[in-house]
């Protein structure tokens, strides 16, 4: 079992999704976003960095997140993360389709694009599915694993670019259980962390 | 005082809530600060305090002093989100609503008031035919709050309280009230009349102190 540490912003949508006990249970420690830069993230494997954190306070420690992941540490970014922390982030604003599930003959626009990832023993593309704020061109190396049609990266996997390993989602799951709301982002969580915490990443 | 800058709203420097910044619906009466720059600043020039559901709470609750006396000084403090820490005076934590049916989601008008006036409650309760966007659980209520809207089991989505402080607070368990602006639906009064409702608020709250003054 991986030791995991998450980043804490202190809204409630963070409380909520951090400390539902079911995820809490994955996190060997919660650290609140200020304390940060006085914090050592040495004996940790894996840090998440949820959605809607403050972005200055993400910006200042975006050095330490890298050293920790040159050290060999797994990053998991959700999205979305408009200011750019993450080494080759290539971030494409695009206008968030929240209605799409209503059109007749509804495509979420999401394709599966390595379904041999043990990511997907896991979870499903249908609980990927509900919104997307935007897409990522990842850096030569890195594996798309879930894409649009048009190949931009909704959620990728990145080892080339330091030592350790980069897990990117323009997807906000811990945002929306955080807020009550969205269904799929909860069975997205539930695949989620067990697979960070013990799969094959 | 100049009128611009009589509203102040905290910025929790989520990318969600940057957008706010640069609306021009709000640059005529909104001042912005950084969350982290609360403690220390100077809230005096300022009628009411607008917090959103996407602010770091524990820096509040580190603030909860400062909350209260600006309170206390008769302010008006209007909170959109879901509480978990007892920063707030006279607010419980949120209750999420267990949904079992979108009807469980209908929002009612449970005394008519200025802030809701003209506005329609299937545009509350629905976006696009979807409902569940407005509010999904409620804050238990202080004594003797002023409650304006409810969800079906009579859950206060939204209440006005005049007692826990010698200000007013309003609490809404849903998105920021101020974000209800734009025209095409009747939701969209919802922001200036509750910008006049605040001034209004903020007046009746500073009147007995005048009046003191030549008594």
């Amino acid at each position: 079992m991986r030791k995991i540490a998450a980043l804490y912003g202190g809204s409630s949508q963070h409380f909520r999704s951090l400390n539902e006990p079911k995820y809490r249970k994955y996190y060997d420690r919660l650290i609140y976003l200020p304390d940060l830069e006085n914090t050592s993230l040495d004996e940790f494997d894996a840090l998440v960095v949820p959605s809607q954190l403050h972005m200055g306070l993400v910006m200042k420690s975006r050095e330490k997140i890298k050293q920790f992941a040159e050290k060999g540490g797994i990053v998991v970014a959700f999205g979305p993360q408009p200011r750019e922390w993450i080494p080759g982030q290539n971030w494409e604003l695009r206008p968030t389709n929240f209605w799409w599930w209503l059109d007749k003959n509804a495509k979420s626009g999401l394709v599966l694009q390595k379904p041999d990832y043990d990511l997907f023993s896991y979870i499903t593309l249908a609980d990927a599915t509900w919104h997307q704020h935007g897409v990522y061109w990842p850096p030569e190396g890195a594996e798309v694993l879930i894409s649009t049609e048009d190949g931009g990266a909704v959620l990728y996997v990145d080892k080339v670019s330091t030592a350790g390993t980069w897990i990117v989602t323009t997807l906000d799951p811990d945002f929306h259980f955080g807020s009550y709301f969205m269904p799929a982002t909860e069975r997205f969580l539930d695949g989620f962390l067990p697979w960070l915490a013990e799969g094959n990443v | 005082m100049d009128q611009r800058t009589d509203f102040l709203m905290l910025d929790s420097g989520c990318c969600f809530g940057e957008p706010r910044l640069k609306d021009p619906n709000y640059q005529d009466f909104f001042s912005f600060i950084d969350v982290y720059d609360l403690p220390g600043h100077d809230l005096s020039p300022y009628k009411c305090l607008v917090i959103t559901g996407l602010i770091d709470q524990e820096l509040l609750y580190k603030q909860k002093e400062q909350i209260r006396d600006f309170l206390d000084g008769g302010k008006v403090l209007v909170f959109s989100g879901n509480l978990f820490l007892p920063w707030l005076p006279g607010a419980s934590a949120f209750v999420p609503k267990e949904i079992r049916n979108h009807s469980d989601y209908d929002v009612t008008i449970a005394k008519e008031h200025p802030i809701f006036a003209g506005v329609q409650t299937y545009d509350m309760t629905y976006n696009k035919g979807v409902a569940g966007f407005f509010a999904r659980g409620h804050h238990p209520l202080p004594d003797g709050a002023e409650v304006l809207l409810t969800l079906p089991g009579g859950e206060p989505i939204t209440y006005i309280d005049r007692n826990s402080t010698k200000g007013t607070i309003l609490v809404h368990s849903g998105n920021d009230l101020f974000g209800y602006n734009h025209p095409g639906k009747s939701t969209g009064r919802i922001a200036l009349q509750l910008t006049e409702w605040a001034r209004n608020e903020y007046r009746q709250l500073q009147e007995p102190q005048e009046r003191g003054a030549y008594a």
